[in-house]
């Protein structure tokens, strides 16, 4: 709302409407409530709330429109994965409200569904329906998935214990890609299978893209964020830093991640300087005593100028 | 007046009310019965899969099991003296025992499996959007059909052992029983399963528990053993407020429905009737409740 969004279509509204989402995870929760507490207030009242309380995510509000590809970027455990969790719907925001027009492909996991023990056949057909498709389709489409999946015939009726990782992951991505829902959620399942298969991959979702889908990406992979998005939003420590392109989104990601390594390249250097003192002051006993409590545990903190260095 | 509106609309989070809250995720269910259907075929499959008897496997053990409990309660403890004379001849303690003990174990396995009914699902339900509510009644689904499996042996039984067809039974104590069963076991389910998410400790506790209800629900002996023994009044009362003890009385009823010794009493009566939905609405109001953290342990 506070600035006018370039990406929105004409008319149609966002497809995917986010506001104020926030999500809570609670540390040590489950120690220091009793059952009855629980049963008694639920999920609402939790008697130590404050401090005890992790926002992996708050305050997240964004649009996406129809025909948008949007990646997230952002640190591990910044909360990219529990957004896209929430927009699917399988997590439900503590704060805020996630609204979402169209049916969602949720491609978060791509063996999901997928029991050992049943054939390759039987899987397809039954994790297939379980995603919305129907026996005809199922049907009609069986021979193309096996087919891009590079399952052999003689595999096709064996229990899916029997196959290999690559094999289950291949089969996972051929049928998800015959989902047809105008929504889509992945989760970093772009980088599966050998070099040659992640083409065929590429190639798929390409075709998956075409006809106004809207994609949402998770991915730390910069090669398939900048082929595939045309928009980017930066999570910084639980909330949306940057919502623009995805070159934008990614150099500020960089900019951050440099920045970051600077520090820690100092922090170390600063350590390593503190313990090669502290190994002097051992040798010399007069000064040994004074700087050892440093020595042992560094400061977290940013390091402060090696003042005594000379 | 006042206040209790606005307390509806502050737990159902939206401004809808409560009942359009339940309505409105009643039919999410049902319009997601087909993934119901698909979980439970699956689960079926996959059990009879991977034996080679299948289907006889689920048989021999409970009539396996019904031998060992004819001859220790019937032949050496002789609890076949609390069955009426004339019930001897339209199939006896033998019938007594088997149609008991046959719907006795897919509700004992449907107990066993309720825990973990969230967990195993765990990959699924953090990647697919249904109501949640889906799995626990798939974990049922698959007991129910179980359950159906075993009347054709039931039947054999009745046939050999000389037993009775009655209206009463077939058409009150049959459906009655069923129903009460299985709701029961989802409330149960409900309730499990999304606990155990939180407290694994819950598994542990449900074995102790149903080896308790199986020996408190009547299976082996008829209840007006119980009731007829010299223990206070209050304790009777109390046997009989075990919502199982009406719900297994009613599937023997079925073949023995002209004895009242062997019907269930109008406490046990109700006390199923009240107690079968009282659990369906416990087990599906601490499932919403639990919901959002479940949803985050998995």
């Amino acid at each position: 709302m506070a600035q006018p969004s370039t990406y929105e279509t004409d008319g149609a509204g966002p497809v995917i409407e986010a506001k104020g989402l926030g999500v809570k995870f609670a540390v040590n929760r489950r120690r220091k409530r009793s059952l009855r507490e629980m049963f008694i207030h639920g999920t609402k009242r939790d008697p130590n709330a404050e401090g005890n309380d992790f926002w992996p995510l708050r305050d997240v509000s964004f649009e996406i429109a129809k025909g948008d590809c949007v990646g997230i970027v952002g640190k591990n455990g910044t909360g990219k994965s529990t957004l896209l969790k929430m927009i699917a719907g399988v997590l439900l925001p503590d704060e805020g409200d996630v609204s979402v027009h169209g049916k969602v492909a949720p491609l978060l996991e791509l063996r999901a569904g997928f029991n050992d023990n049943l054939t390759g056949r039987e899987n397809v057909y039954l994790v297939g329906s379980l995603h919305g498709m129907t026996e005809k389709q199922l049907d009609e489409r069986f021979e193309e998935i096996i087919d891009f999946a590079e399952i052999k015939p003689k595999f096709v009726d064996t229990p899916v214990r029997h196959y290999s990782s690559g094999m289950k992951v291949r089969l996972g991505f051929a049928l998800i890609s015959q989902l047809e829902h105008p929504i889509m959620l992945v989760d970093e399942v772009l980088a599966v299978g050998d070099k040659a298969f992640k083409l065929k991959c590429y190639a798929a979702i390409d075709r998956m893209l075409a006809n106004e889908r809207t994609m949402v990406l998770v991915s730390h992979s910069e090669k398939d964020l900048r082929r595939f998005c045309n928009r980017g939003l930066y999570i910084r420590n639980g909330s949306l830093a940057l919502d623009t392109d995805i070159d934008s989104a990614l150099t500020a990601y960089n900019e951050d991640t440099k920045a970051e390594i600077e520090e820690r390249k100092k922090r170390d250097e600063a350590k390593k300087k503190r313990a090669e003192k502290k190994s002097e002051g051992e040798k010399k006993p007069e000064g040994g005593g004074k700087k050892s409590e440093g020595g042992e545990k560094p400061d977290r903190k940013k390091p402060d100028p090696p003042d005594g260095g000379q | 007046m006042h206040a209790a509106v606005r307390r509806i609309a502050f737990r159902t989070k939206r401004t809808q009310p409560l009942e359009v809250a339940v309505a409105s995720r009643a039919l999410a269910v049902w319009e997601h019965r087909k993934v119901v259907g698909l979980l439970v075929r699956r689960d079926l499959k996959v059990k009879y899969q991977q034996s080679v008897l299948g289907y006889a496997w689920t048989m021999l053990e409970p009539l396996a099991l019904t031998m060992v409990y004819f001859f220790v309660f019937g032949v050496i403890l002789q609890a076949e003296r609390g069955m009426p004379e004339e019930a001897m001849a339209q199939g006896g303690f033998l019938l007594f025992l088997v149609a008991g003990i046959l719907p006795w174990n897919s509700f004992g396995a449907m107990l066993s499996e309720a825990p973990r009914a969230m967990i195993t699902h765990g990959k699924l339900i953090t990647t697919m959007k249904v109501p949640r509510e889906i799995f626990p009644m798939a974990t049922v689904g698959t007991k129910f059909v179980e359950y159906l499996l075993t009347l054709p042996v039931l039947l054999v039984f009745v046939v050999v052992l000389g037993g009775s067809f009655s209206v009463m039974g077939l058409l009150v104590w049959l459906p009655a029983a069923v129903l009460l069963q299985f709701a029961f076991g989802l409330g149960m389910t409900l309730f499990l399963s999304s606990v155990n998410v939180m407290f694994r400790d819950v598994e542990r506790m449900v074995r102790i528990i149903t080896r308790l209800l199986f020996y408190g629900s009547a299976i082996l002996y008829p209840a007006t053993m119980v009731l007829q023994a010299g223990i206070p009044e209050w304790l009777k009362v109390v046997y009989q407020l075990n919502p199982l003890l009406g719900i297994f009385e009613m599937h023997r009823a079925v073949w023995f429905a002209d004895f009242a010794e062997l019907t269930p009493t109008a406490i046990a009566l109700w006390s199923s009737v009240v107690g079968s939905f009282l659990m369906l609405v416990i087990g599906y109001w601490t499932f919403r409740r639990l919901e959002m953290s479940v949803l985050k342990e998995l």
